[in-house]
């Protein structure tokens, strides 16, 4: 047997064998229901939350009811002798003073903190035989709290006399300040300077499954089930809170209902239930209710964003200047992003200053996209008001800023920019100049047509592993450890193998996301998981391919050069040429499975690969009753390669329907009186049903056939298909009404009392 | 999560009316309102008493004086799709086909729609609230874009249901089984004003069942609509809504009623609104004093100045589509 074979890091991705890029595609691009559909729809998948095993208890957790509080005594008597109840833990129970949220000068709250800096934060937890059992349970934990004054309101938050969220205050870190160019000479070579002050709401997640988890001991090893974006993100951060090594923790994260962000990092449940289930020796789950989740488990800041800008006649923009602020709750990360002020158009003359606020609210997390839809929402409404000031058409003003290279990293080139073409072709597929052409009703039904651009500005971690094995009869393993949300990666991951290794889908089994068993991806965020990982699995199946070819070479006694695989068989190339079924090769037999690893190449030096987006909706604006009816949008994608033209449409029309949200119903409300959330739940927030989504929603991929971004040509997508979907919404009701939704989410009561306003004006 | 409660379902009216006499005990009609506030701790039950036994409660027939009796176990989907409805009660059809979603308003009763408890925030969250027997109501100075712009004393909810302003609006009765035998109430005497009692919303004793809901024979030249206006296309209830019933004989309104939803503790009848149309011809002059006369003397709360125009546009757009 040849050694060869079995040399991974022969054709395992580094630079060196990179292969060249894809001209026509037979498998990737095409419409192909997912793999695992039959199991999602038909309820046979098992998500984390489904998950039971024999023995298995359930934790509740018992949570601070104030905005502001400390712990003065916690009594756990009668919950401990109430029925089915097996075990409760506080922050003395051993091994429970696990340090939590770092900051600068070290941690700065613990697992279970007495002082309690945000309501919901986690005081107690018990673990009984039943979820009921449990939650009874918690109830009955007695707690004496010291009611603590709060501030909720980012805009008070500052004041000297707020209370204070930490020691130091409730500023997070020093406001920044980002300059270019000179931003008053650009404003005083302007034709036109509009500068307005926007609001933003606080949007929360609401992915389906809530966040859950279930812990298991072997020995010193835990098993977690997690529903998570990123089990070895998860898996980093559970032993370092446990003190295991790495090797000793495996994090599985199979099916799973959504994250949007806020499954990114460690929850507190996931300790709570290892904690719990290794002293009682039987496997925990810890699922959050609803409620739960709308209070600990993060959620997209507000943001306070005062914009100026100036252009000149020719649209051609001179300067921005930005302050931009927003609440991170509790404890640090970060609530605001001026990236696409910076980078998405052409600008000599740019500052901005970022300044994060702390107040007594549950932490912000990462929500797709952070920060960007947010300084979309202004940044795209300014852009809009100056094209109307300058008597332009919105698309016009905005094709002539067109970068072609990223400002904010030392003017690096982009791999490619499909922006000025999602706006010109957006542009014709939705039928803009025409639509804006029709003259305005008089009545009180009025329609609008707006536009927004965004781009997203992450372009993924490079590291990633895949490992591809062809079974003896012609069936394929495609190992990886990237999760799939739900948007599809198991089967654009699949299609990738079928593609370089004529094999179809339905032969290949996806095994992923458990760190036991597969190798490390990045977490499923950023909009990296396809450009991330498909390229590895690309490595992984050539390598196999090679293999593959090599053996049937010598079993037919032909050059490799003069085969090809295709339809799960090596064909030989001329007319008639045989073709050998896998499952024939006699070297692959013998050895029984042939291995692929792939490895994910660096990101190409000196450049970047970044998507952008253009979105056009349509509304129509009921004058009377404030009600906006998105009829129709169109939403022109620049994410390189299309892998599954099914999932990219998902993507896209989640992502404005989420927008929609954003622009029109979603918003979290805190009482001002207790510093409580009043509308944590899914009737009260308002998540877009499907009866409020776009009549019409139509999805346009731009591809610019990229070959420099990496070796399947595909960009991000999740996050560049919401980023600009609000605003799109925004600057339609301003065609049709007039008025500027400064602040979202424009609903009835805020368009009325605009409208209103502006009736007063005359 | 859900407490744990005994559950029983008997057979007889008289068996369910005496169940319900035992303190601790709560009707279970489709459940989706009540399980609600039993997982949400908005008040406790012990022993819930379903009425899913009682066929007797089902059903839609017309009455010996040309009207309908609805059973008050009669799902809202029933209600909104019933051909008799649509055609002599639109308002009421319309009503019913607004509540909730499709899920909802397959479980949901009209019974339980009309005894449905409050959606306020404060009263169904972790606040000691004056209906649940604590000290204030939080909504006066508190988060209160959803609350009343009418009829606000002590309390300032908003009553939930879509179907009771249509209901109303067309002169419905009910009829209430106790211990000592039945009584018919109109239905407009059936909700109670926080200004006569803060800590419930209808006239039903301990231990009374609402078996029934009659709407009398429609007046000449009847007509009737129900408009609602909510922050999402399903799954909502009405921020502002307008429930019309008129009788136009001669091109004159002879009979008129106007009934706001979304606006006060209760269904919220406006006479003004009524007079206002009464003895005219239903025209644009007369729709928009009607209008006005709606929301005359609303008092907003700090975030519900809004509603105001809401409600005079719901009015305003349900005339008009009577006008047609
Ligand atoms: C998310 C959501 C959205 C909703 N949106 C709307 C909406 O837009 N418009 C709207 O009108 N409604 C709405 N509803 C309310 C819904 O319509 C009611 O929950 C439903 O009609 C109640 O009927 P039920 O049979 O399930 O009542 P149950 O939940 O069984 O009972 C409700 C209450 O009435 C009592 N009760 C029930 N029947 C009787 C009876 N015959 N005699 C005495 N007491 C009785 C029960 O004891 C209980 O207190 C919504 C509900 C939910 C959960």
């Amino acid at each position: 047997m040849s050694p060869v074979c079995f040399a991974p890091d022969s054709g395992g991705g580094g630079g060196a064998s990179t292969p060249a890029p894809w001209g026509e595609t037979k498998v990737v691009g095409a419409r192909l229901p997912r793999v695992d559909a039959y199991e999602r729809v038909s309820g046979s998948a098992v998500y984390t939350l489904d998950l039971q095993l024999p023995g298995m208890l359930h934790a509740a957790i018992v949570r601070c009811p104030h905005a502001h509080a400390r712990v003065k005594r916690i009594d756990t008597a009668k919950a401990e002798t109430m029925p089915g109840v097996r075990g409760v833990l506080t922050g003395e129970s051993p091994g429970a003073a696990i340090p939590w949220y770092q900051g600068r000068e070290g941690p700065l709250s613990l697992l279970f903190d007495p002082h309690c800096r945000h309501e919901g934060e986690e005081v107690a937890a018990v673990a009984a035989d039943t979820a009921l059992q449990a939650h009874d349970a918690a109830r009955a934990v007695v707690v004496e709290y010291e009611e603590l004054p709060f501030v909720v309101d980012p805009d008070k938050a500052l004041a000297p006399d707020a209370p204070k969220v930490h020691d130091w205050g409730n500023l997070l870190g020093q406001p920044r300040v980002t300059t270019r160019g000179d931003v008053a000479a650009g404003f005083a070579a302007a034709d036109a300077v509009v500068e307005m002050t926007f609001r933003t709401p606080v949007q929360m997640h609401t992915p389906m499954e809530v966040h859950v988890s279930v812990a298991q001991w072997d020995g010193d090893r835990l098993t977690v089930w997690d529903s998570t974006q990123g089990v070895y993100a998860i898996r980093e951060a559970l032993a370092g809170a446990l003190k295991l090594p790495l090797a000793s923790v495996r994090v599985v994260g199979h099916y799973m209902g959504g994250g949007f962000g806020s499954k990114l990092e460690l929850g507190k449940y996931t300790v709570i239930a290892a904690l719990l289930a290794r002293r009682l020796g039987r496997p925990v789950k810890a699922a959050l209710t609803r409620e739960e989740t709308f209070l600990v488990a993060g959620n997209r800041p507000s943001n306070v964003i005062t914009l100026k800008a100036g252009a000149k006649r020719d649209g051609a923009l001179t300067a921005l200047e930005a302050r931009l602020s927003g609440p991170v709750g509790a404890y640090p990360t970060s609530a605001v992003s001026a990236y696409q002020i910076g980078d998405l158009y052409t600008c000599p003359n740019v500052k901005f200053e970022t300044t994060n606020i702390l107040i007594h609210a549950g932490k912000a997390r990462p929500f797709r996209a952070p920060g960007f839809p947010s300084c979309n929402w202004a940044l795209e409404q300014v852009v809009d008001t100056l094209a109307e000031k300058l008597g332009l058409d919105p698309v016009e003003l905005r094709l002539k800023n067109i970068p072609t290279v990223s400002q904010l990293n030392d003017n690096a080139p982009y791999t490619s920019t499909g922006l000025a073409r999602c706006l010109t072709e957006g542009a014709v597929a939705f039928g803009w100049t025409e639509a804006r052409r029709r003259p305005k009703t008089a009545g009180h039904l009025r329609r609008g047509v707006g536009v927004a651009a965004g781009m997203w500005g992450y372009g993924g971690d490079p590291n990633a592993t895949a490992i591809v094995t062809l079974y003896a009869d012609g069936s394929v393993n495609l190992n990886t450890g990237a999760s799939d949300l739900g948007t599809g990666t198991k089967t654009v991951l699949a299609m990738v193998v079928a593609e370089e290794l004529g094999v179809a889908p339905d032969r290949i089994q996806v095994e992923h996301a458990d760190t036991a068993t597969t190798k490390f991806a990045p977490s499923s965020g950023g909009s990296q998981t396809v450009l991330v990982n498909s390229p590895a699995v690309r490595a992984a199946a050539i390598e196999v391919k090679r293999q593959v070819l090599e053996i049937a070479a010598r079993q037919l006694d032909k050059p490799v050069g003069d085969l090809a695989v295709a339809d799960g068989a090596v064909v030989v190339a001329g007319a008639g040429g045989k073709r050998v079924p896998f499952s024939e090769l006699k070297g692959l037999g013998e050895r029984r499975m042939l291995v692929g690893v792939g490895m994910r190449h660096p990101h190409p030096e000196g450049k970047l690969a970044l998507p952008f987006a253009a979105q056009f909706a349509e509304v129509e604006v009921d004058t009377r009753s404030g009600a906006v009816r998105v009829l129709r949008v169109l939403a022109a994608q620049d994410s390189g390669r299309v892998m599954n033209r099914l999932t990219f449409n998902n993507q896209v029309f989640g992502g404005v329907v989420q927008g929609l949200g954003f622009a029109l119903t979603e918003e979290r409300v805190l009482d001002r009186a207790t510093g409580k959330m009043v509308n944590a739940n899914w009737h009260d927030y308002k998540v877009p049903t499907m009866l409020d989504s776009p009549a019409e929603a139509e999805c346009l991929p731009i591809d610019p056939h990229d070959t420099e971004c990496n070796t399947v040509g595909a960009k991000g997508l999740g996050e560049p298909a919401h980023i600009p979907a609000a605003t799109a919404i925004a600057n339609a009701i301003h065609d049709a009404v007039g008025v500027r939704p400064l602040e979202a989410p424009v609903t009835p009561a805020r368009l009325v009392a605009l409208l209103a306003a502006q009736e007063r004006k005359g | 999560m859900l407490p744990s409660f005994a559950y029983v379902r008997p057979t007889t009216l008289k068996a369910a009316v005496a169940a319900l006499a035992a303190p601790g005990t709560r009707a279970h009609a489709g459940g989706t309102d009540l399980l609600g506030c039993l997982r949400d701790r908005v008040f406790p039950a012990d022993t819930l008493v379903s009425l899913a036994g009682l066929p007797e409660l089902v059903g839609v027939t017309p009455t010996a004086e040309g009207g309908l009796r609805l059973g008050a176990m009669t799902t809202v989907a029933t209600v909104a799709g019933h051909p008799d409805i649509a055609a002599r009660y639109r308002a009421l059809a319309e009503a019913a086909a607004a509540v909730a979603s499709p899920q909802l308003r397959n479980q949901g009763t009209l019974g339980g729609n009309l005894c449905q408890r409050p959606r306020c925030w404060y009263f169904r969250g972790d606040f000691h609230c004056a209906r649940k027997g604590g000290g204030k109501c939080f909504a006066v100075d508190g988060e209160n874009r959803y609350h009343c712009v009418f009829g606000g004393e002590t309390c300032f909810i908003v009553h939930p249901s879509d179907t009771a302003p249509a209901l109303v609006a067309l002169d419905a009765l009910v009829r209430l089984a106790g211990a000592g035998g039945s009584r018919v109430v109109p239905l407009e005497k059936f909700f109670v004003p926080p200004s006569a009692d803060f800590t419930r919303e209808t006239v039903l004793e301990p231990g009374e069942v609402l078996t029934e809901v009659v709407v009398p024979a429609p007046p000449a030249g009847a007509r009737s609509t129900y408009r609602k206006v909510r922050a999402r296309g399903a799954w909502d209830f009405a921020l502002a809504g307008a429930a019309v019933s008129l009788g136009i004989e001669g091109g004159r309104v002879k009979h008129a009623r106007v009934v706001l939803s979304g606006a006060a503790p209760i269904p919220w009848r406006v006479p003004a609104a009524e007079q206002a149309l009464i003895g005219h011809r239903l025209d644009g002059a007369t729709i928009a004093r009607a209008a006005d006369a709606a929301v005359a003397g609303a008092e907003p709360l700090a975030d519900n100045a809004y509603k105001v125009p809401l409600l005079r546009c719901a009015v305003e757009e349900a005339l008009t589509a009577l006008n047609s």
